[in-house]
């Protein structure tokens, strides 16, 4: 990746964290937009497994600290979902547009049900429901806006690394 | 030299368990310290972030406030201009209720349809008809004066021609019977075309701006005394015998959703006094609450006044103390007349003067 590109692709990073407290809060949607797992997916599949595991504890992190009784959890599904997302880029990021909104979709899900088995603050039928409902219908939100973010970005940052 | 692909493995591997134990160490740390990290957190790296996100979440609620305002906003809006027009209606069907009570009888009481087509402007349909006793040529009011005249009649229902209608014609006078002339509808073009005409008004009876032009009951259709309209100003013509004026109707069509059909008989006994009546009873108005607000006033003096004597007694020596009173001595040494208060005189309210009848006579005052 030339400078340029580097330059471009710390934008767009910082781009979508700033969406992820800005529009996200205004949207105000139960089913909302992860922008951090947008960034996040959008690093893996450029980066080493190891550089995309340390984002996604950063990232993890900074959102943890926005709910301390949770801290920890975030990291930590960010964490794996960002090892996993590098290690899978050669399967997932062909230059098809349906397997890179599954990959988000995918990566959204699985980080949500990380998070909650590792929050342990619902249980039952309020975890069923989460787990089962609104996660699958925030990651199919999530799944869509970045797919848009990837076609969007494409161009000024380039092709995943295969 | 390129790190072997092995070692780079290994090395993804290592960073990704410590990332994990560490998140894992963070998950059970006691709260308080889970705490204290966050804090620490969110008062370094995390402030902007922070702020961003509270400042979006104010908007949010600024946008939902704003909406939920303007929703308010938008039905008081709408539940005030309903009063208002219930406001208007009652106004007028109380008013409607006191021409009723003052034409006593021979009248039969209508809702007025305005159709909404071309030339429905100068006819209206009444609910009323033949089984009510309507029969055509009867005249059509409003508490305001006249408003046209009965054309056609069905069993149930009859069509009324308005005062904008080519062919209504009215014999007319001024209210003090003064002058004489017949009222048509004035053929202008524009808003004048909502107007009235005074014709043939002889030239030496010059009518000012504002008079009152009434029915003159000849012809035998109108009665005598219904309200008309009121002069606007003279019109320029070629005749040099007679003066036109133009009229401002006394009665607004499209207002006139509640009318009363006078029947003939009723027409035939007259009307004038009803009118007056109407006259007399908003002057009795504006009297009574002239009157009501005098002794208000002369009630609150007297308060005033019977506090300011409280208040000097209650400032003298008490009896039981043994000091008498200071007596006041006039001029000559001697013992002035205790003090009396004046008694408050009330303000002399003068009766009105009577008004004149639409005839000219004087009137009883009321």
């Amino acid at each position: 990746m030339t400078t340029a590109r580097g330059l471009w692709f710390a934008l767009v990073f910082l781009v979508l964290v700033v969406l992820h407290y800005t529009l996200r809060p205004v949207l105000g949607w139960h089913a909302s937009i992860d922008f951090l797992a947008i960034a996040v997916l959008l690093v893996a599949v450029r980066a080493r497994p190891g550089v995309a595991t340390l984002v996604g504890f950063a990232v993890g992190l900074v959102s943890d600290a926005m709910t301390p009784e949770a801290f920890g959890a975030g990291a930590l599904a960010f964490s794996l979902v960002a090892y996993s997302a590098s290690s899978l880029k050669a399967a997932f990021f062909a230059d098809n547009l349906a397997l890179n909104a599954v990959f988000v979709f995918l990566g959204k899900w699985v980080g949500d049900l990380i998070f909650l088995a590792a929050e342990h603050r619902l249980g039952g039928s309020e975890f069923l429901a989460q787990a089962l409902l609104w996660s699958p219908l925030a990651a199919s939100v999530t799944a869509a806006v970045g797919l848009v973010v990837l076609m969007l970005v494409r161009p000024v940052v380039g092709t995943p690394r295969g | 030299m390129p790190r072997p692909a092995r070692t780079s493995s290994q090395v993804d591997k290592a960073l990704l368990v410590a990332c994990v134990l560490l998140s894992l160490v963070a998950l059970v740390l006691p709260a308080p310290l889970r705490s204290t990290i966050a804090g620490g957190l969110r008062g370094s790296i995390v402030v902007p972030l922070a702020a961003l996100q509270e400042r979006a979440e104010v908007s949010r609620r600024a946008i939902l406030v704003y909406d939920k305002s303007l929703r308010i906003a938008d039905s008081v809006r709408l539940q005030a201009s309903q009063a208002e027009v219930a406001r208007a209606e009652n106004d007028r069907l109380r008013r409607l209720l006191g021409l009723g009570a003052a034409l006593r009888w021979g009248f039969v009481p209508a809702e007025a349809l305005h159709g909404r087509g071309l030339g429905d402007e100068f006819t209206m349909t009444l609910t009323v008809g033949r089984n009510e006793g309507v029969v055509p040529f009867s005249p059509v009011v409003a508490p305001e004066g006249l408003v046209g005249m009965i054309e056609t009649v069905d069993a149930m229902s009859s069509v009324a021609i308005v005062w904008p209608h080519p062919d209504f014609r009215v014999s007319a006078m001024s209210a003090d019977g003064a002058a004489f002339g017949i009222v048509y509808p004035h053929l202008g073009s524009g808003a004048t075309r909502f107007l009235l005409e005074l014709r043939g008004v002889a030239f030496r009876n010059a009518l000012l701006p504002g008079s009152l032009i009434v029915s003159a009951g000849l012809g035998g259709v109108y009665p005598r005394g219904i309200p008309i309209g009121f002069v606007v100003s003279e019109l320029r013509t070629g005749e040099g015998w007679a003066r036109n004026y133009l009229l401002r109707p006394a009665v607004r069509p499209i207002d006139a959703t509640a009318v009363m059909v006078v029947l003939p008989v009723r027409a035939k006994e007259g009307v004038s006094a009803v009118w007056q009546t109407a006259v007399d009873s908003a002057l009795r108005l504006v009297v009574a609450g002239g009157d009501s607000l005098n002794k208000r006033r002369a009630d609150s003096l007297a308060t005033a006044e019977r506090a300011r004597l409280d208040s000097l007694q209650a400032a003298r020596p008490r009896a039981d103390t043994g000091a008498a009173p200071p007596v006041p001595l006039g001029p000559a040494g001697k013992a002035a007349p205790a003090t009396v208060p004046k008694p408050v005189q009330k303000p002399v309210i003068k009766p009105p003067a009577a008004p004149s009848t639409l005839d000219g006579k004087p009137g009883v005052a009321p």
